[in-house]
């Protein structure tokens, strides 16, 4: 019955979010104008949603949606967006993938109408997504248009002047420098990157970190949606403690009002996840309604798990695999509230 | 003939004299315009960060609803982006805008079901990434104008008031008794208890007009509180004993002075409690209550001092009760309902002028004319530190 009638509402709820998203456009717009700024505006979509006398809820969000055209990227993209690299044959027949990733400094509007001095992998947080076959061999050209020394640290099996942490013989790039970083990936599974020049916390929580996924050779069975999902905050005071919570860059993004990540009914969802979460030790994940199976850091092809909770530390990921057996809109967030309150909440949409 | 000496101003003289008042007025906007365009000395004169500074003025609670009203402080415009409350980001609305002209006002709404007792804190984040933080200690729902709520503020104004000081002034018929030396020590006692009201009450105006934002210049509101109101009263006590009175009508004046200086210093009290249950500090506005009620008792006595030796008819006395006390009603109805920090801390400061005067006064009147006839002002120094340990005791009991 539920399920019915939730299918109902979909073609609904579609146009009432553009609705929203338009709405909120004309909200920045009234504040611009210096008139009274209602988010309200935004809870014609809820209501579209909700049974007849039952408006949502307020729930935390933001205000507005950020400038996506301006920051350069946007959240929804990052999750189908796998960059695997200029693909060519090394002569001894090895694939060679080659990638050019540089740090600029960047003002991005994290959460709307607050902009962030961020430290960027190729203008974006998080960096790419650098998606490549077990046993290929990777070739990173790597550029530091910054004005701190910075560096890549991939994790991975590679020679020590590959993992970017000493000096400048392992990778470590002063302002306007360059070093080229070349490995074969291994092992299969999903892995991330980060710059690891001191003081590290700074330069991770200031946005240089990204995804890295290595597939086996064999690879794994297709699945209908795969993304990746970057989990991370934003301490934009300075403090040592995280005012917002994200995953994929833009806090909330992929909130009811905002921005939910559209599937169907019995599709298989693949999620590659990473946590680089800096100033707090556990994060985590949590999927509404449902189960996952759970392939801690990706290494192994046999799940570990069945479950609808898991936590990572810092540098922790995993692959979580899943099907929606009924319609209807389901939260994913972080199980700790404070995180998921503060950004990291997002909305699977299901359709029938 | 002298005054022929004095040439009479011509109209061309007089234009000279304003043409020689402006020219250091021109000279000096030459040399700030030479500044600004050489860009300062050769320093680069633009911050690292935006300088923003915001006061939040009030907090208005609701049921469900929290309402902040902010003002900025900053050199320039802010405008805010985010809200965050208790780990939460929260849905807000914001007007006049989002953008705040220098010294501007916005009422930022929260729709938030709050929890009664609870406390609360809330960061706001300007577009420039500065957070600014406010807390509410107890929520509680916020007293708004209406004839119940005026009645009680009324009534708490009484409480600290006027009870407090027409009890003191019970005291007159058993100090009639005392004889001139027991008299002194009581008037120094008086000016021990002023003096400690005055340097409590410009603290505090210091310590709230820190928190003001920087263009408040908070300290320089109190300094022009103090230094004005004693200026003022000093003026209107001097004209007061220049007309020509008898001995008792100057003391029945002195005790109006000292009545009308614990009045302005009570508004300041008043102001005191009725913003705590303004912001949703009940258990802190009781308590409060009680405290102030306890130690104005002792304003009473203050009042009634210098007219110990005379008759004074009850309507005089009335009035004097009425004077001292009343204004805390007014204090308790401005701090609870149109609560403004600039204004509470000029209230404040206005008081601790007021209190110094009087003390200032007494001791210009009575102690220094008394001491002129004894070698050992002991009574006097024994009398003042009374004064001030009573005060100090009493708070010790009671803060």
């Amino acid at each position: 019955m539920a399920a019915k009638s939730s299918r109902k509402q979909q073609p609904i709820s579609r146009r009432s979010l553009l609705k929203a998203g338009l709405g909120s456009a004309g909200l920045a717009g009234a504040a611009a104008l210096g008139l009274s700024v209602d988010p309200s505006g935004t809870t014609s979509a809820h209501e579209a949603h909700a049974q007849p006398g039952h408006p949502l809820h307020l729930m935390p969000t933001v205000v507005g949606e950020v400038d996506h055209v301006r920051n350069g990227f946007n959240p929804t993209e990052i999750l189908t967006d796998f960059d695997m690299g200029k693909l060519s044959t090394m002569p001894s027949g090895q694939p060679l993938r080659e990638y050019t990733i540089a740090v600029e400094n960047k003002e991005i509007e994290i959460v709307p109408g607050l902009r962030y001095a961020a430290w960027t992998y190729n203008g974006r947080i998080p960096g790419p997504t650098i998606r490549v076959r077990e046993g290929d061999r990777v070739r990173i050209k790597f550029l530091n248009a910054g004005d701190h020394e910075h560096s890549i640290h991939f994790h991975g099996i590679h020679p020590g002047n590959m993992d970017g942490v000493f000096d400048a013989a392992s990778g470590v790039v002063q302002p306007g420098g360059k070093y080229i970083y070349e490995f074969d990936a291994e092992p299969f599974g999903v892995h991330l990157y980060h710059c690891h020049t001191a003081p590290l916390a700074k330069h991770i929580a200031k946005g240089l970190y990204g995804a890295f996924i290595i597939d086996p050779k064999e690879a794994r069975p297709r699945a209908d949606r795969e993304v990746v999902m970057v989990m991370s905050g934003y301490d934009v005071d300075f403090d040592g403690k995280n005012d917002f919570y994200v995953v994929n860059g833009i806090p909330f993004h992929y909130n009811h009002d905002k921005n939910p990540i559209r599937l169907k009914v019995n599709e298989l969802v693949r999620i590659y996840l990473v946590n680089v979460l800096e100033f707090d030790p556990i994060n985590s994940f949590h999927l509404h309604a449902n189960f996952f199976h759970y392939y801690p850091t990706g290494t192994s092809l046999t799940p570990s798990e069945f479950t609808d909770t898991i936590a990572l530390m810092q540098g922790q990921r995993g692959i979580l695999e899943f099907r929606y057996k009924y319609p209807g809109r389901y939260m994913f967030h972080a199980h700790k509230t404070e995180f998921a309150e503060l950004g990291w909440t997002g909305v699977f949409d299901v359709e029938a | 003939m002298t005054t022929t000496a004095t040439p009479v101003p011509s109209k061309k003289s007089r234009l000279n004299t304003l043409v020689l008042l402006l020219v250091p007025v021109l000279l000096l906007a030459g040399v700030i315009a030479l500044f600004v365009s050489t860009k300062g000395a050769g320093f680069n004169v633009t911050p690292a960060a935006p300088i923003e500074t915001v006061q939040f003025e009030r907090t208005i609670l609701r049921p469900g609803q929290i309402e902040l009203r902010l003002r900025n402080t900053s050199p320039q415009e802010i405008s805010i982006a985010q809200v965050n409350i208790n780990e939460a980001t929260w849905p807000y609305t914001i007007s006049p805008g989002r953008t705040l002209p220098r010294l501007g006002t916005a009422d930022i709404v929260l729709n938030y079901p709050w929890v009664q007792a609870e406390a609360y804190e809330i960061t706001v984040f300007s577009g420039d990434s500065i957070a600014f933080k406010t807390s509410i200690a107890a929520a509680a729902t916020t007293a708004t104008a209406s004839v119940g709520t005026l009645w009680r503020f009324t009534l708490i104004g009484i409480y600290v008031g006027i009870i407090p000081v027409a009890l003191g002034m019970v005291w007159l018929p058993a100090l009639k008794r005392l004889g001139p030396r027991a008299m002194m020590f009581l008037m120094s006692a008086t000016v021990g208890l002023l003096i400690y009201l005055g340097i409590d009450a410009s603290t505090e105006a210091v310590e709230l007009g820190g928190k003001l934002g920087n263009a408040f210049q908070g300290t320089g509101i109190v300094g022009i509180g103090i230094i004005g109101t004693f200026l003022l009263l000093d003026f209107f006590s001097r004209r007061q004993m220049s007309v020509g009175r008898s001995e008792a009508g100057q003391r029945m004046a002195l005790s109006m002075m000292i009545a009308v200086g614990i009045g302005l210093h009570n508004l300041g009290e008043g102001l005191a409690i009725g913003a705590a249950y303004a912001v949703g500090a009940a258990a802190l506005g009781t308590f409060l209550v009680v405290g102030f009620t306890i130690q104005n008792i002792t304003e009473g006595l203050g009042i009634i001092v210098p007219i110990l030796r005379d008759k004074p008819a009850i309507r005089s006395l009335a009035l004097l009760g009425v004077i001292g006390g009343g204004p805390a009603i007014v204090g308790a109805w401005v701090g609870g309902l149109i609560y403004s920090q600039p204004l509470s801390v000029l209230f404040l400061a206005i008081g601790a002028g007021a209190v110094f005067q009087v003390a200032y006064e007494i001791g210009r009147q009575m102690l220094w004319k008394g001491m002129a006839n004894r070698k050992i002002p002991l009574t006097v120094f024994a009398g003042i530190l009374t004064g001030m340990l009573t005060l100090y005791i009493t708070g010790l009991a009671l803060k």
